[in-house]
């Protein structure tokens, strides 16, 4: 019963969090798992996947009603995520969990120094408004949306394939990697690179996830709680993002994920 | 191809699968927690380890109102929502004679298709 309250409130607490900071709740929901629980890493990150599912499933949702989401980009380059998540989700299983969890305290320490060094507002989206050909015939136009035009389709689909096996080798949903590749090297303009990527992060994590719940990796009594919980979370959270003194909030998630990764280092050490 | 229909608006198809994203995403989660009511109900710890996904054993274990029997329904739906998604995409896409995006989505699903299998390849 403690157990499952303590599942639940870790949840709520990674949701809140993760929705509050952008970031899904993976980032932490596999530290809280392995470090707080004691559970091995890849229970822990099949559990993670599947709450970032849930988390994206229910934002994606409202990205597209309002139009922010771009379908069509997010359909093409999710058929990279999901062959880099079908990729990574294979490895997952044939390298070492010690391997895994250093690889883990680095993407912390990663994220730890974005956010100490992120600026606010957000930066405006900086060489995104290409202004669309006269004439733009082809698939690539397709692609793109008012005011901007996709650029560079190749090298999108490269860092698509990284963003797949980095969310099925560490379980997370991939935008660290997926947004600043739409939005720096595709022009796609940051808000509608963040909605697409929330947006592709369902087939993502589920290509690996299927892989992780076939090989035993997903413990429902574990998975339940925690994805409730992280579905909780991400909804509070998103409710009261707009009273929220972020600069305090990112300081302590800053020292959180430092601590974090130095605990995840010491285990791999170990 | 990409044609006239390319350019109108494709604010049905989108409004479609945001409410599919949607209800599978509220209909799983609902699932997951009546699974974790059923579990509180049966004072089952979850830290001592759960029983292995066995798809032969899921509509049992929801005909005998089984915890795992609601969290393994949840936990399909939660993985099968996105696929569903694409296949809403596929049917509008087809409609709309876009080729282009009809062949990216049924190639999406020949990757989650390929996942599957090969996670049953990995488990043997």
């Amino acid at each position: 019963m403690i157990d499952s309250a303590l599942l639940i409130g870790g949840g709520v607490a990674a949701g809140i969090f993760g929705s509050l900071l952008g970031l899904g709740g993976g980032i932490l929901i596999v530290p809280l798992l392995t470090l707080a629980f004691g559970l091995p890493l890849l229970t822990a990150l099949g559990v993670s996947l599947v709450s970032v599912i849930v988390t994206s499933g229910a934002s994606a949702g409202v990205y597209l009603e309002r139009h922010v989401a771009n379908l069509r980009l997010g359909m093409t380059l999710e058929l990279f995520t999901a062959t880099g998540a079908l990729v990574g989700g294979l490895l997952a299983f044939l390298v070492e969990e010690r391997v895994l969890e250093g690889l883990f305290a680095a993407l912390l320490l990663y994220v730890a120094i974005t956010m100490a060094r992120r600026s606010d507002p957000p930066p405006a989206a900086v060489g995104t408004a290409d202004e669309i050909p006269t004439e733009s015939p082809g698939f690539r136009s397709a692609l793109s949306g008012p005011g901007y035009r996709v650029k560079r389709l190749g090298f999108g689909a490269i860092g698509s394939v990284f963003a797949g096996v980095v969310s099925a080798l560490l379980g997370v949903g991939g935008g660290l990697v997926k947004v600043p590749v739409m939005h720096v090297v595709m022009g796609v303009p940051l808000r509608v690179a963040t909605a697409t990527s929330n947006l592709m992060i369902g087939i993502t994590a589920s290509a690996s996830a299927i892989i992780y719940l076939l090989n035993g990796r997903i413990d429902p009594y574990v998975a339940a709680p925690t994805a409730v919980g992280v579905f909780l979370g991400a909804s509070i959270g998103s409710r009261v993002v707009h009273r929220i003194d972020l600069r305090i909030l990112r300081g302590l998630f800053v020292a959180i994920l430092l601590y974090t990764a130095w605990q995840m280092l010491q285990r791999a050490l170990q | 191809m990409t044609g006239d229909a390319d350019q109108a608006p494709s604010v049905d198809l989108e409004r479609s699968i945001a409410r599919l994203l949607t209800i599978g995403t509220y209909g799983s989660v609902a699932l997951l927690a009546i699974g974790v009511v059923v579990m509180l109900a049966r004072g089952i710890a979850p830290l001592a380890g759960g029983p292995r996904f066995t798809p032969g054993l899921v509509v049992d274990d929801v005909a005998h109102l089984r915890p795992t029997g609601f969290i393994w329904l949840g936990l399909l739906a939660v993985i099968a929502t996105p696929s569903a998604r694409v296949v809403a995409s596929l049917v509008g896409y087809v409609r709309r004679r876009e080729r282009e995006m009809v062949a990216v989505a049924v190639a999406i699903l020949v990757v989650i298709a390929l996942s599957v299998v090969l996670a049953r390849g990995l488990e043997a």
